[in-house]
């Protein structure tokens, strides 16, 4: 046979960015404000505060960036900001919110790293991941979606967009490609 | 190799609606066409399309090290000097490349002819790879086509395969333009085949890639991007605004950017000067050269950088018969000796083989009313029948 023994579509024809949210398993953890809430909460001490710290760590790449501390209090509340340690092409400061809480790693298995949280201005009671995924607002264990417990991705500031796609607009082709 | 009218499913419009895709009927106009199919024997397609595809293949990359060490070639080919470096440490590195379709007259008979190498932005995967592919398998059932009949295709697997050893260890992106359900339907399927291997994806315009302050590409939610799949042809990432941080940037791009060598029409003229006479290729040379004037004025003239039969023009005893349009050709030509695609009752099929990972897995067929297959060319469904 000179064909392929089967074809399968996993998310073409369902709308490609709808399908990871639905049906997903959910996993235990716990989310806290602070080492002193987490402590009192059934944690040790050492596992809050270890916790806490490689929150903080992840805190600093995967933030949300601004070079503005306005635009940043735009997302995240009047004195929700803090000076990042980052510095732009040109030596200016580098804006993120303060870490509002975090979520605890792999203390309770799921295997996942701890990482911080946020709450955006418009939106004070839930807590956020560095990604902007909104996690409920239980302070303690809860159980969280999966994929909410993946270590947030890095994030820069991006300067410009656009210095791609000045040819395609030029041509007016049905298809870009041949 | 034969044409045979058959008739359409009835509900094809529905089946394809359902399956995703999109573009079967663009502006109205017919692509997906399943009122003919072509049905050639095993012998033909192993013997005539898929051994030579996977030969010319070998007689490429033969040429890209030689392109790689000669910089009189990159010039040839209009590559900008600015990429000589990148083009040829991606080939030194061996950065994977994924798929490409070798484009062919063949006519049933005689060896199949080599017209060009879709190497870098090929669409018309997705309705080989699966409607196609739908399509035997309904037409089968409903007595369209006998129950023995099956098709060279098996890109689908091909692909769900390939990507696991492509090297990717975070989120690969698919990036394509703005405004062509076509592009769109063919970086959404081929990220549905990463997914299925296990890879992370991540859909973005080209026009809405960013940079960051240290000269990386981002996304719209500011992550870096670490590797792209862009369905955007590497002679226009070269010459646009943020083409100068491509070899700083640290992406890994899916096709490579070696891919410049062969998705280039002075690929043609290179591979005849160092293999000339083989059965598969026809005699090509850069305009410029003067022994472009053995082809006694029958030929094809063609852009180094056209595509979708854009600026094609075809000489008989040295008049023009017959040109497309378009915006191409400022960065200079070949010309190819004419070996006209057949004809069956008017249509001129050109068959489109498939590699996936540098293996032959399948073809296309894209018929059009005139001798030059251009964006309006029809698809039209094949099978292998003894």
């Amino acid at each position: 046979m000179k064909r392929s023994r089967s074809v399968k579509l996993v998310a073409m024809g369902t709308g490609l960015l709808l399908v990871a949210a639905c049906e997903e398993s959910k996993v235990d953890t716990a989310m806290f404000e602070s080492i002193s809430q987490c402590k009192g909460l059934g944690f040790t001490e050492q596992e809050c505060i270890s916790n806490f710290e490689s929150a903080k760590k992840v805190h600093i790449n995967a933030s949300p960036k601004y070079t503005s501390r306005t635009d940043c209090e735009n997302d995240f509340g009047a004195k929700q900001c803090e000076v990042a340690p980052h510095r732009t092409s040109t030596g200016g400061s580098v804006f993120m919110p303060l870490m509002a809480g975090y979520m605890m790693g792999s203390v309770l298995g799921g295997g996942h790293r701890s990482q911080p949280l946020y709450r955006s201005r418009d939106d004070r009671s839930n807590f956020r991941t560095a990604d902007n995924r909104k996690i409920g607002s239980t302070i303690g264990r809860t159980k969280v979606a999966k994929s909410a417990t993946k270590t947030p991705s890095v994030k820069t500031r991006t300067v410009s967009r656009g210095g791609f796609g000045a040819r395609a607009r030029s041509t007016g082709r049905r298809s870009f490609g041949g | 190799m034969q044409r045979i009218t058959v008739k359409p499913r009835e509900d094809w419009q529905a089946t394809a609606e359902a399956h995703g895709f999109r573009f079967h009927s663009p502006e109205n106009d017919t692509y997906w066409d399943e009122t003919a199919c072509y049905q050639f024997s095993l012998k033909q397609i192993e013997n005539d399309i898929e051994d030579p595809t996977e030969e010319i293949e070998k007689l490429c990359f033969e040429v890209i090290d030689r392109a790689t060490n000669d910089e009189a070639v990159l010039h040839r080919l209009g590559i900008p000097e600015a990429f000589w470096e990148y083009v040829t440490d991606s080939w030194r590195n061996q950065e994977r490349n994924l798929y490409g379709r070798l484009d062919f007259s063949y006519d049933g008979k005689g060896p199949a002819k080599l017209l060009e190498y879709n190497a870098d932005t090929p669409t018309s995967l997705y309705e080989s790879s699966i409607f196609q592919w739908v399509w035997l398998e309904e037409a089968i059932e409903r007595g369209i086509v006998p129950e023995a009949s099956d098709q060279f295709n098996s890109i689908h697997e091909a692909l769900t395969s390939a990507f696991p050893e492509m090297q990717i260890p975070g989120t690969l992106h698919f990036a394509c333009c703005k405004d062509s359900d076509e592009d769109e339907g063919t970086i959404e399927y081929l990220a549905d085949c990463a997914r299925q291997a296990g890879l992370e994806t991540r859909l973005i315009y080209m026009e809405d890639i960013g940079i960051d302050a240290q000269g990386r590409f981002t996304d719209l939610q500011d992550t870096f991007i670490s590797d792209l799949f862009k369905l955007y042809p590497w002679e226009w990432i070269m010459a646009e605004d943020f083409g100068k941080h491509v070899s700083k940037c640290g992406i890994k791009f899916i096709e490579p950017g070696w891919k410049a060598i062969l998705s280039n029409k002075g690929l043609l003229p290179l591979l005849w000067e160092m293999f000339e006479g083989h059965p598969n290729l026809l005699p090509a040379y850069f305009e410029s050269d003067p022994s472009s004037k053995t082809l006694d004025g029958t030929y094809v003239r063609k852009p180094l950088l056209s595509r979708e039969g854009a600026n094609i023009e075809i000489y008989e005893r040295n008049t023009c018969t017959m040109r497309v349009g378009g915006e191409y050709g400022a960065e200079g030509h070949i010309i190819q000796a004419l070996h006209p695609l057949p004809d069956f009752d008017g249509n001129y099929p050109m068959v489109g083989s498939w590699l996936v990972a540098s293996q032959p897995t399948g073809i296309c067929i894209r018929e059009d009313k005139t001798l030059v297959t251009a964006d309006d060319a029809r698809f039209i469904p094949h099978i292998i029948l003894d």
